[in-house]
């Protein structure tokens, strides 16, 4: 997942990008309005953060103008400003989620997956597939019950994958949201990376979770059950 | 304290009662003064034309012409003017022809002597009399002395003397209630811009305006921009406060949110960090309200609940789309409006609506009651604890454990209200569930 960190204060993005990452996200980042509205127009993000007082263009426009341009990947806006008609004025704005400084990191986070489950359809914070569970809250993977030892770059493509709800993602765009610009991409380390994932969810080679279609990309191809198909079973 | 209008009535109200008084005694006095002098010269007058028809033979026969008498009043019986020639041994030589009733005695006095007085008449209107002792002189040089004596009753001058006064009175009352009515007239019209200055600044209090009305006379113009100028300070620098205030706050936040998530959870240094950084962010919050609880509240100005309401419902089903709850505004009177900064009416709105989603609610109901200035809120959820509700309204006291906050939305909601003169009455709902009242000044 690639996310978008604006805040002016140096120290404070720090510690998010610091943490973020160590979520296994993807990060770009900038303490400038102006700027930041470039990196959320033009970069494959999946979420942003804004902090609403900013040098150059407010948090509010940003947030205005990615909508214009249906910009529809969720922002979560985080601010000082606590007051409930701040809070109305930036969802009413586009944003998606509203968090006031100051914050525990495990709220931001846990905010931010829900944003980020809330965009692929999910409600739950695991993610139920046939045969095959993520727990995105304890970054954990299971096949018919049995915990899957993951790395956090494996985690962060099987994740990646699974919130797009079966569309093909091509082999750049996969590449776009696991890396920030600073990282080196390498198309064939990500072959790698998704030989090994395979190796691991399916050792019997009976559940083909990631399906490679020659030319275009990459698909979850296991069925997807919903919440209620969950409890029930349950 | 008496109003201008009341004291410039008692005031003008005085000074015509003694302007009419002395006013009214003054011709009074002169139109007396000016009668008994005309009547002093028509007696006299009477005398002379009375001489002027007496005729005196030589063997001192005393005759007087009746047709030449200088008023025909002498010649009427009971017409109330009388005269007589009398002669200086008291013997009468004449009488006129009107003298019925009884005439006082005369007074012998010296020749060429005048004498005027006035003698009662038995218990009726008093007369008045003028009498001349007077001698007609013969050609061998004698004389033949004699008194004219002419009465004339005071009835008659001092009934037109007693009608003059009625209406002499009458008139300057009269001119005195015109002259009132008329100075009221124009003291409406004069103090209407007064009035019209008093009517905004009570509108300007109730929130229907901002500032005075500049169209008012020269006179005034310098006060009612005085008094815009003051309001527009005021409000600047109630701002100006408010907005330092948040300036700081959210300069202390972000340093707060850095320490607060300083080291790793599992790290015994974190919960202190937590639990110094959790005072410092209640201490900020509390300093923040208090501008707010301060703040005058004839500033704020008048605004519609339903937009805030609804604009606060539709943020609340983004924040808990996941919880799905219902809002049922249908209960909300379009009309209805309170006196509250739009900020605040945000934050008593929306703290209420939150904590009614926080706590499980599937629906929310809000209702409006606009004779007694109440808006209700309803909810479905598990309702406050049993216990004592008014120490809900209590820093610091939660109706709940469970849920995520400071403990101090219902008694910021409470202070908030409180600041603008209103009340929060939290109760329960009788189906289950909370029902809270927020009474506003009305």
């Amino acid at each position: 997942m690639r996310a978008l960190i604006i805040e002016d204060d140096e120290t404070l993005r720090a510690q998010l990008v610091a943490a973020l990452r160590d979520q296994g996200f993807a990060i770009d980042e900038t303490g400038d309005g102006d700027e930041g509205l470039y990196l959320a127009t033009n970069m494959p993000l999946d979420i942003a953060i804004v902090d609403l007082g900013l040098p150059g263009k407010d948090g509010l426009s940003i947030i205005r103008s990615l909508r214009k341009q249906d910009k529809s990947y969720p922002v979560l806006v985080l601010t000082a400003r606590d007051r409930w008609q701040d809070k109305v004025d930036g969802l009413e704005a586009g944003a998606d989620d509203y968090l006031t400084k100051p914050f525990h990191l495990e709220e931001l986070q846990a905010r931010m997956r829900a944003l980020l489950r809330r965009t692929g359809g999910w409600t739950e914070s695991v993610l139920h597939f046939e045969r095959m569970n993520i727990d995105t809250r304890a970054q954990q993977v299971s096949v018919d019950g049995k915990s899957i030892e993951l790395t956090a770059f494996e985690y962060r493509v099987l994740l990646y994958l699974a919130t797009q709800g079966g569309k093909v993602i091509s082999k750049s765009t996969l590449l776009d949201h696991l890396y920030d610009e600073a990282t080196d991409r390498d198309p064939n380390v990500l072959e790698v990376f998704i030989r090994r994932l395979r190796q691991k969810l399916d050792a019997d080679k009976t559940l083909k979770p990631i399906e490679t279609l020659r030319g275009r990309g990459y698909r979850l191809s296991l069925t997807r059950l919903s919440d209620s198909d969950t409890t029930s079973s349950a | 304290m008496r109003s201008i209008t009341s004291r410039l009535v008692v005031g003008t109200s005085i000074v015509l009662t003694v302007f009419v008084i002395l006013v009214g005694l003054s011709v009074s006095y002169s139109v007396h003064q000016r009668a008994e002098t005309a009547r002093l010269d028509r007696l006299q007058g009477l005398i002379y034309g009375i001489l002027g028809a007496t005729d005196i033979d030589n063997d001192a026969t005393l005759s007087v012409n009746t047709l030449a008498l200088p008023d025909p009043m002498l010649s009427q019986s009971t017409a109330g003017l009388y005269a007589e020639l009398v002669g200086s041994d008291g013997r009468k030589l004449w009488q006129s022809t009107s003298t019925t009733s009884w005439i006082p005695n005369i007074t012998v006095r010296p020749i060429g002597d005048w004498l005027f007085e006035t003698a009662e008449n038995n218990g009726t209107s008093p007369l008045h009399r003028l009498q001349l002792a007077t001698a007609w002189e013969f050609a061998n040089g004698e004389e033949f002395p004699f008194i004219v004596h002419v009465v004339s009753e005071a009835d008659s001058l001092a009934r037109q003397l007693k009608r003059f006064d009625q209406t002499l009175w009458a008139s300057l009352l009269g001119s005195a209630i015109a002259l009132l009515v008329v100075q009221l007239v124009v003291l409406r019209y004069t103090l209407k811009p007064l009035h019209n200055i008093g009517e905004e600044v009570a509108d300007i209090e109730r929130g229907y305006r901002d500032s005075l009305s500049e169209h008012v006379p020269a006179e005034l113009r310098s006060l009612t921009m005085g008094l815009n100028a003051l309001l527009g300070a005021e409000r600047e620098r109630h701002s100006q406060y408010r907005h330092l205030l948040d300036d700081l706050a959210h300069s202390l936040k972000t340093p707060l949110s850095v320490l607060q998530n300083l080291g790793k959870p599992d790290q015994a240094e974190r919960d202190t960090i937590l639990e110094q950084t959790r005072l410092m962010r209640q201490s900020i919050e509390r300093h923040t309200q208090r501008v707010t609880i301060r703040s005058p509240r004839y500033l704020a100005p008048v605004i519609n609940v339903l937009p805030v309401i609804e604009r606060t419902c539709s943020t609340l089903n983004k924040l808990y789309e996941s919880r799905a709850v219902q809002f049922n505004l249908e209960g909300v009177n379009a009309e209805f409006t309170v006196r509250m900064d739009e900020a605040d009416l945000f934050e008593v709105v929306g703290n209420i609506l939150e904590n009614a989603c926080k706590y499980g609610s599937q629906t929310i109901w809000v209702f409006t009651d606009i004779e007694s200035n109440t808006l209700i809120f309803e909810d479905d959820g598990p309702g406050f604890p049993d216990i004592d509700l008014s120490q809900l309204s209590q820093r610091g006291v939660r109706a709940d454990s469970q849920t995520q906050g400071s403990g101090m939305g219902l008694a910021a909601v409470q202070q908030l209200m409180g600041a603008y003169g209103g009340q929060l009455i939290p109760n329960h709902r009788s189906q289950g569930g909370t029902h809270i009242a927020l009474v506003f000044l009305q």
